[in-house]
């Protein structure tokens, strides 16, 4: 049996790349734009918005709500603090304003006894569907009418953009990726100075920018500006699984600040080169790095037409579940109990439940579920990009320890996520909470049991299997 | 023209005519509306429709948060099946239908409707009571207390009646047919609606998780 560790390290340890980020996201705060529209113009830019983005569902959800007040059994934010303004129910209020003023079936009637939206309104909103909303779904679980509150917050989120009033630290790194179509600096010069450094270091190959390959991989910034273990261990998988794979320069970021901040533009364009660049090689899969909000940005992205793309999409621990399931990963066994955190995008909101535990089952690890898990798992409290404000601090922490409680139950000395935004709030809590619990990596797991063998951490040929 | 032939005459009528085409109006008003598509690949090719389980489904709280949500959906129900027994299950109720639509059907002994009365109003209140002692957890406005107003008035009133109290028995009676005239003509306005909206909500969510393979 062989327990969980890394043997040689050439990058540094994940809490020592948590302090790195820690110390960039305080920079982040100065970098962002201030207002440059004039306050009416804002307003009616967000009004707009919203009347733009409100389909029949958006007004049957809102017309729904009865203020039964039981999606306060479901918040994190709510149940931790306490304090009513966090409820979900109120996470609607503006919107459903809007939508009675403006497009609702008694808007006549509804003018008359409401007020306009102003730009005050719009400012309070910014904690609600920022800071204290993860966008997690889990109110919807205990919803008798079946609200989807999650993607009412996000319209939400799309009229705070046009009201230039996205927080500081997502809004400088929406200004960065969309103007520079970088995030926190990982450009493709980074991609191939990691890539050489992981030859020359390593010694393993990972593929750049290959004319034809049947599986693409994708990349984070968080493990190119921070992480470089995560790429290591990536490459280190594919490798080993001997399938014909490769990272495109000009299409390898999971991260989409359009889609974390409401930006509907800049999802799309981010989107463009990845799928442009599979199509050119002829891959028959995508597959998107440990970051949770990636899988929605792709997988599920609403405006692209999925059923007529050429290549599968799949999610990292998807796809390495797959690969389980079918035996081409020989994995050696895990020592330890462990138990597994769903993340919000890819698990009640993206449906992989199966595969990772699937990939766990075959290191024949010690898996203990949480009390609550699956469909019904408790937000780590740092997705949809809190982990990055730091006004949310008290937030994140309060809510992550109904998270520790969580797995504290299970009697597990670790606990495993399959995403990079989960895994840095995990490390937060983990380390301003002494908790004595391990925070581990899935696909960083996986290469870490990877059954060694000559073809391992060389330059291997390609097999051309499909995935 | 008696309070009590106004009340038996024009002012049921017209506020079932409120009624109808208020109802028809805001289900019309919402439902014409363009539908969002979402153009990604569902998970399974046919695994939408599953979603339409959840209509029946969140009739009832998962066993997640069967404990957290035990007051609300004993009272809840408690409520809707008593006050579905008083409307369809009384004599003079009965005649009022029958008088409308021609249908009928055998009425229930006075003490079960009373009885269901009394329980639709218990209910009611212990409701009311947990949203007025826990403000922050329902974030209540005015349109929900005037609802419940509304909702309790014909079940006080008609318990009066049916009892003899307050004030003589044909006033009462007047009254209480006057307040189910004011419930059903505020019904297509307020948040009495979530008769109708349930079952798309529901849907529309239903449908939303089932196209990532997830079932709430």
């Amino acid at each position: 049996m062989s327990s969980i560790a890394a043997p040689k390290r050439i990058f540094p340890t994940f809490d020592q790349v948590f302090q790195g980020f820690a110390s960039q996201i305080g920079m982040l705060r100065e970098m962002a734009p201030p207002p440059s529209l004039p306050e009416s113009v804002r307003v009616r830019k967000a009004v707009a918005t919203l009347i733009a983005e409100t389909n029949a569902d958006e007004a049957v959800w809102l017309e729904s709500c009865i203020r039964c007040g039981q999606c306060t059994n479901a918040c994190h934010y709510f149940q931790a603090t306490g304090d009513t303004k966090y409820a979900p129910l109120r996470k609607m209020n503006l919107y459903r304003r809007v939508y009675q003023r403006e497009l609702g079936p008694l808007r006549w009637w509804y003018r008359l006894v409401t007020s306009p939206v102003k730009l005050s309104d719009l400012e309070a909103l910014q904690e609600l569907v920022y800071d204290s909303c993860s966008e997690c779904g889990r109110c919807t679980m205990v919803c008798p009418m079946g609200i989807d509150i999650a993607s009412l917050v996000h319209h939400q989120r799309s009229a705070l953009v046009a009201a230039e009033l996205v927080p500081p630290e997502l809004e400088a790194l929406r200004m960065e990726q969309k103007h520079r179509g970088t995030v926190f600096g990982a450009s493709a010069e980074v991609v191939r100075q990691l890539v050489d450094t992981i030859r020359e270091q390593a010694g393993i190959e990972i593929p750049l920018d290959r004319d034809r390959a049947e599986v693409m991989v994708l990349s984070s910034a968080v493990d190119l500006m921070g992480n470089g273990q995560g790429l290591l261990a990536t490459a280190k998988v594919m490798n080993h699984l001997g399938v014909d794979w490769t990272i495109c320069s000009d299409g390898f970021e999971s991260a989409n600040f359009g889609l974390l901040s409401g930006d509907m533009a800049l999802w799309r364009k981010q989107v463009g080169p990845i799928v442009a660049a599979a199509e050119r090689i002829g891959a028959k899969t995508l597959v998107i790095a440990e970051c949770g909000h990636a899988y929605p940005a792709l997988r599920w992205n609403p405006m692209l037409k999925g059923g007529e793309l050429p290549f599968e999409m799949m999610y990292m621990s998807e796809y390495l579940g797959r690969q389980a399931k079918a035996g081409r990963l020989r994995l050696t066994p895990i020592e330890g109990r462990l138990t597994y955190h769903d993340p919000c995008k890819t698990g009640r909101r993206g449906g992989a439940f199966e595969e990772p535990r699937a990939l766990l089952e075959a290191m024949h690890a010690d898996l203990v579920e949480m009390p609550a898990n699956r469909e019904f798992n408790w937000c780590c409290g740092g997705g949809a990009g809190i982990f990055l404000l730091e006004r949310a601090t008290r937030l994140r922490d309060e809510s992550f320890r109904i998270k520790m409680q969580q797995v504290d139950a299970t009697g597990a000395g670790t606990v495993v996520v399959s995403c990079a935004s989960c895994r840095l709030n995990f490390e937060a809590g983990r380390q301003k909470n002494h908790w004595d619990k391990r925070v581990e990596s899935l696909v960083e797991l996986v290469a870490d049991h990877l059954v060694d063998e000559p073809r391992t951490g060389s330059v291997m040929p390609i097999r051309g299997e499909a995935a | 023209m008696t309070l009590l032939d106004f009340a038996r005459g024009p002012a049921i009528h017209w506020s079932l005519i409120i009624m109808v085409t208020g109802i028809i109006w805001r289900l019309l008003g919402v439902l014409v509306l363009t539908r969002g598509a979402d153009l990604s690949r569902p998970r399974d090719a046919f695994g939408n429709f599953k979603g339409y389980r959840t209509v029946f489904s969140r009739a009832w709280p998962s066993g997640e948060f069967r404990t957290t949500t035990r007051y609300q959906t004993a009272m809840a129900y408690g409520f809707h099946l008593a006050t579905l027994v008083v409307v369809i299950g009384i004599v003079p109720h009965i005649e009022f239908i029958t008088s409308l639509t021609g249908a009928s059907w055998p009425g229930l002994p006075n003490a079960f409707g009373v009885g269901a009365g009394i329980m639709a109003l218990a209910s009611l209140l212990a409701l009311v009571a947990r949203r007025v002692s826990k403000p922050g957890v329902y974030c209540s406005n005015w349109g929900d207390y005037f609802s419940w107003l509304v909702m309790a008035a014909p079940l006080v009133t008609g318990l009066m009646a049916f009892a003899h109290l307050g004030l003589r028995y044909e006033t009462m009676l007047a009254i209480h047919i006057l307040s189910a005239a004011l419930l059903f003509a505020w019904f297509p306005f307020g948040k009495l609606m979530h008769a109708f909206w349930f079952i798309f909500s529901r849907a529309q969510s239903g449908v939303v998780y089932a196209h990532k393979g997830v079932r709430i």
